[in-house]
């Protein structure tokens, strides 16, 4: 109780550091968010003066870090620059849904793929299909994303047309289609950036599950479990990949964060409409309450990504316990 | 330091060691011999997307310019930036890594902390918001933003590293005077530790050839006329289907050459895993 | 080459119809389309999907002070009183349509009187009347709204209502763009739900986040999840029952994403192909017709004349005029436009867009002649005395960047290739490829040597005092008191053509930037819709005039909504 007290204080701190971090990045940068209002460079010095006022960028940084602060704690995290009239709360729950859907998706893949052949490749390690293997998922995450996701979007959606080339949902579905109807358009939409994802980012849970697994079929027990004449399968599954399955879950913990920054190229190539996008735009156009917000979110996500990784390890190998 | 000199041949005697040492070789080679003997990689001096010929072994590009020049040029361009982001990262993590780890207490405490902290925020973020904040970006600075943002991992894995080996009472026995820090961590710290942490680097050097692809696809990365595979690709991408080649091949340039890093990563970590034969 | 002038090739079309005729013309197709519309009553099928580059932000008259896209997507929903025809002679009044008003004439030099279309309603059924036209110009010059409509609305003193339907324009200036200004800038505003909201409020209205208004599309949703905006045909329309029902605005940011859509036939339309990176795969696309348009838009190299580390001082070679004569010169203008825009767009003669009456090539003085260019430098002093393949003089070598925005693509190729022809004369320039937040802070800051900016210019060319007159907004502070009076005196001139040639040579003469191109666009329409036009001032203007060719239809067209 007392490590878990300590640890969730160790999270808050981190997460305070790393809001502060990231404030500091986005203030002592150059730019400004007002140019993207101002596409045709028109803006009079006096209405400039006007909209810095408006979203305080003449208070002194630490004012600003203060009022920023006050404002989040209220769960406030104020007006979009570059989206007038849309609040970042606002925005960022708006994307949220798609952001969290092709996040786990990618993650579940990702997973039951990803464990299965390292499992497999354990299993047969040194074979020439282990080491097939291990190229093709080095390849795969060799490739960079847009560059996979373009090609699957060519192949799949213009040459053979079985899926679409981008977007959520086809935007002439009515509003109020069937649940059915509906489900099966997310789906289609979501197989092409979730298998860009999950293809690039396979890689390093199939080396981690390998190497657990190998590393778990040496140990004692399985051996003496081998040598009860228990079945291959049997000393596979229940045995040796239950003690694989600890550094698995520090893995998965570490995974999180993919929700919302592993994705900007994805998104931006499928046109998905996400958090990664919508951050990398905010930075873009300087939109510093969006760029808080996005931040504060993915830092959130991390630490407690790191967090849960940390927890479940604890308990899952209770020696991490006495450290 | 025996240790370190006996890895490159340890490297070697892996198969995947060898063949990611042979492939970037391989690449290396092309990068320094090519551009010497063929067209000025500037030259909008050829037809406009001609497909691959004797004339032009990987076709010409938009501009008419050709594409083996370039992507020979970008070779060099891109190996330089991983390598010295790799170096600097390397240099970063291992400072800070023995510094948290040797003196712990609260140095530990405010390094890791903030190691976290920096962990927390995406790296595509800090480098989008600080690459917009530079006068140019000179090659230099790529390579050193790029490594500036790569080092926590490192220095996580070398803090690691170095508390295990105080506490298997390797070096507790040296601790003392400060004065004697530095020798205690050049003289034990850091030849013990270099074996188990080379892979992180290799595989950051991989990470640093897509991060720079991705920030190409951005429009940010390595500025014109100088070619970045990953600015290559994005200026093919629009004729993937009638010019394949365009991206094609810095796509495949960058496909090989991260292979060939891991490639080399994975030799390196099996000839370090004790258990592994 | 002349002949060639796509001017002519898209709008042959200048014939002006007998003032009478036009509006009884419309009033006639208007009768059947409210009679139609009492009998059954909002529903028209068809379907348009049209591909943006951004989301659309705040499509309402008085906020879309800049952004072009939201300035369009408002033309669907607002009406202006008149609109100026396809030849875009703002300044004489017999070329412009009516829309709100059906008429209008002057009582005095400087007094311009309107007559409202009775039939015109906002779509909450309200009638639009004098007062809201009253209303909007009146809040348009508020402090609130921003100093640049206030601006553009300086010359009218005052309006008033004369009953319901007259509205009533004075000004303090005889000239003949009154009627472009009483009309064009500021679309009229509903008042009975617009006045009770402060202008600082009005961008987070409820009115904002669904705005009413009068023209032939009405708002329907935002849909955030795709990034796209539905609208919805008003059946009731009073100029015409619009052809296409539904209308989506979906933004895809990425541009192969953006292409995509296309080649899979999932969007309808594109204004312009040219803001795809492979123009000329999409032009062969089975399909989609594709339907060339001048355009507005306007891209020159500008010279920065302050030196970038100290903007007190001159800058050290920009300063001469000779250089950036000769780097005009050097570049092959037409070529560079070219691989930006295709074949029709053109390098335009000063910064004048395709799409201004005053537009004539003719006018240009340094055309493309690299020999000319290097006898400049050589007596400005710029030769390779070191040999090193750059000039140089005073042991200064001629380097010089240009700053871009990463995420304009025929930009960055044309800089690319203007880069490659400098460097076969010996000037170095180095291409600085910025986000756009940092690009016009270092543009409003002028640190820079040379920048690369697009503008989309009003459709008159007074609009160019906007940029170039003493105290306007082109980031090297371009300052030249003679082209200023030349441009007033065109501005006032009831014989315009010549003046405005007149100011045009005084600022090319300068050289202060190298014009780069004046693009026609192309625009890429589905085959199934017929009666297809752009308009140069707004793409989109006639869309409400498009039909579905019977027969056509694709399962879109045909579903519920």
């Amino acid at each position: 109780m007392r490590r878990l007290l300590t640890r969730v204080g160790q999270a808050l701190l981190t997460f305070a550091i790393a809001v502060t971090l990231a404030f500091l990045l986005m203030r002592l940068t150059p730019g400004s968010p007002l140019p993207a209002l101002d596409e045709q460079n028109r803006f009079t010095p006096a209405q400039e003066e006007r909209l810095r006022k408006l979203y305080r960028l003449d208070q002194p940084i630490q004012v600003q870090y203060w009022e920023f602060l006050q404002a989040a704690f209220d769960g406030n995290l104020g007006p979009s620059i570059r989206y007038t009239g849309q609040t970042v709360t606002g925005l960022i729950a708006a994307r949220l849904p798609a952001t969290l859907l092709l996040g786990f998706t990618v993650l579940l893949l990702n997973f039951t793929f990803g464990t299965w052949l390292g499992v497999w490749q354990a299993v047969r390690e040194g074979s020439r299909l282990d080491h097939g293997l291990s190229l093709l998922s080095i390849s795969l995450y060799a490739i960079p994303s847009f560059w996979l996701g373009l090609t699957l979007a060519w192949l799949f959606g213009l040459e053979w047309r079985l899926l679409p080339v981008g977007g959520i949902h086809d935007v002439v579905m009515s509003p109020d289609a069937d649940l059915g109807t509906r489900t099966v358009d997310l789906l289609r939409h979501l197989i092409l950036p979730a298998v860009t994802l999950s293809a690039v980012s396979i890689a390093a849970t199939m080396r981690h599950q390998r190497s657990a697994m190998i590393e778990a079929l040496r140990l004692d027990c399985i051996r003496t479990a081998r040598s009860k004449g228990l079945s291959e399968r049997q000393v596979i599954f229940h045995h040796a990949w239950r003690n694989a399955l600890g550094p698995m879950v520090t893995l998965f913990g570490l995974w999180l964060p993919i929700l919302v920054t592993g994705t900007v190229f994805v998104e931006s190539v499928f046109n998905w409409p996400g958090l990664g996008l919508l951050a990398a735009e905010a930075i873009g156009n300087r939109d510093y309450p969006l760029i808080m917000g996005t931040t504060l979110l993915s830092a959130a996500l991390v630490v407690l990504g790191g967090l849960i990784a940390d927890l479940l390890h604890g308990m899952l190998d209770p020696r991490v316990q006495a450290l | 330091m025996t240790d370190a000199t006996t890895q490159p041949r340890s490297v070697w005697t892996t198969r995947a060691g060898r063949s990611g040492i042979v492939l970037l070789g391989l690449i290396a080679l092309a990068a320094v011999t090519l551009p010497s003997i063929l067209p000025d990689y500037r030259a909008m001096a050829f037809g406009h997307l001609l497909p691959p010929s004797g004339a032009h072994l990987f076709g010409t590009d938009y501009h008419g310019r050709d594409l083996l020049s370039r992507v020979a040029r970008g070779a060099q361009i891109s190996l330089m930036i991983s390598l010295g982001a790799v170096l600097v990262a390397a240099t970063i993590g291992t400072a800070v890594g023995l510094l948290a780890g040797y003196l712990g207490g609260w140095v530990d405490s405010v390094l890791m902390r903030t190691v976290d902290a920096a962990l927390a925020i995406p790296r595509l973020f800090v480098l989008l918001l600080v690459l917009a904040a530079l006068d140019r970006i000179p090659l230099p600075v790529l390579i050193v933003m790029l490594g500036a943002t790569g080092w926590f991992g490192t220095s996580r894995l070398v803090r690691a590293e170095v508390l295990r080996l105080r506490h298997e009472g390797f070096v507790s026995a040296a601790g003392g005077g400060g004065a004697a820090v530095w020798g205690i961590i050049f003289r034990h710290l850091i030849p013990t530790a270099a074996g188990p942490l080379s892979g992180a680097p290799t595989r950051g050097g991989a990470d640093v050839l897509l991060l720079e692809a991705g920030l190409s696809y951005l429009g940010l990365g390595v500025q014109p006329p100088t070619p970045s595979w990953g600015g290559m690709i994005l200026d093919g991408l629009p004729f993937r289907s009638e010019a394949p080649w365009f991206c094609l091949f810095p796509g495949l340039a960058i496909v090989i050459t991260v292979l060939a890093v891991s490639l080399i990563g994975d030799g390196l970590r099996q000839t370090l895993t004790p258990d592994r034969a | 080459m002349e002949a060639l002038n796509p001017i002519t090739l898209v709008t042959p079309l200048r014939i002006h119809m007998p003032r009478s005729l036009l509006p009884a013309l419309l009033a006639g197709l208007s009768v059947c389309g409210s009679a139609l519309a009492a009998q059954q009553p909002a529903r028209i099928p068809g379907t348009i999907i049209i591909a943006t580059g951004s989301e659309v932000a705040t499509p309402v008259p008085t906020l879309y002070s800049n952004d072009a896209l939201s300035r369009e997507l408002g033309d669907q929903l607002f009406l202006r009183l008149a609109e100026p025809d396809r030849t875009l002679r703002t300044s004489d009044e017999k070329s412009f349509e009516p829309r709100l008003a059906r008429s209008w004439h002057h009582t005095d030099p400087l007094t311009l009187v309107f007559e409202l279309d009775p039939r015109a309603h906002w779509h909450d059924g309200v009638p639009v009347t004098a007062r809201d036209v009253v209303f909007t110009i009146n809040r348009a010059r508020l402090p609130a709204t921003g100093e640049q409509i206030a601006r553009l609305l300086r010359h009218i003193t005052s309006v008033e209502a004369d009953g319901d339907h007259r509205v009533i324009f004075h000004f303090d200036l005889d000239y003949p763009e009154q009627l472009y200004d009483a009309t064009y800038h500021q679309p009229p505003l509903p008042a009975h739900l617009a006045e009770t909201i402060p202008q600082a409020d009005l961008a987070k209205s409820a009115f904002v986040a669904h705005p009413i208004g009068n023209g032939p599309y009405r708002w329907v949703r935002r849909i955030p999840e795709q990034r796209a905006i539905e609208l919805a045909a008003d059946p009731a329309f009073f100029l015409g029952r619009p052809g296409i029902g539904r209308v989506i605005f979906q933004a895809s940011p990425d541009i192969e994403a953006r292409a995509n859509l296309l080649l899979a036939g999932d969007v309808d339309a594109i204004d312009n192909v040219y803001q795809l990176g492979n123009p000329a795969r999409m032009l062969a696309l089975e399909g989609y017709q594709s339907v060339p348009f001048v355009s507005l838009s306007v891209g020159y190299i500008l010279f920065n004349t302050r030196d970038p580390a100290d903007t007190s001082h001159p800058h050290p070679i920009l300063q001469d005029a000779e250089v950036r004569r000769a780097l005009t010169e050097a570049l092959d203008r037409d070529a560079l436009a070219h691989t930006g825009y295709g074949p029709s767009s053109v390098a335009p003669p000063g910064p004048i867009s395709q799409g201004l009456w005053v537009f004539d090539r003719k006018l240009a003085r340094f055309g493309y002649d690299t020999a000319a260019a290097r006898r400049r430098l050589l007596a400005a002093g710029w030769s390779d005395h070191d040999g090193d393949g750059t000039l140089d003089k005073d042991g200064r070598p001629l380097h010089l960047s240009i700053i871009l925005v990463s995420s304009a693509l025929p930009r960055r190729r044309i800089a690319e290739q203007a880069q490659e022809m400098l460097r076969r004369i010996g000037v170095d320039l180095q291409l600085l490829t910025l986000e756009r937040g940092e690009y016009m802070d270092r543009q409003k800051a002028g640190r820079y040597d040379l920048e690369f900016p697009s503008s989309n210019q009003d459709p008159t060319p007074s609009g160019v005092t906007q940029s170039w007159s003493c105290g306007g907004t082109n980031s090297a502070r371009f300052c030249d008191p003679v082209f200023d009076s030349l441009t007033q005196a065109a501005i006032v001139s009831r014989k315009s053509a010549a003046a405005w040639r007149k100011a045009l040579q005084r600022i090319d003469d300068d050289a202060p930037a190298i014009w780069t191109y004046a693009p026609t666009f192309v625009g890429l329409v589905h085959r199934r819709f017929e009666n297809v036009t752009f308009r140069t001032q707004s793409s989109w203007l006639d869309l409400w005039r498009w039909r579905i060719k019977s027969g056509a239809e694709l399962p879109r067209d045909r579903g519920d909504h």
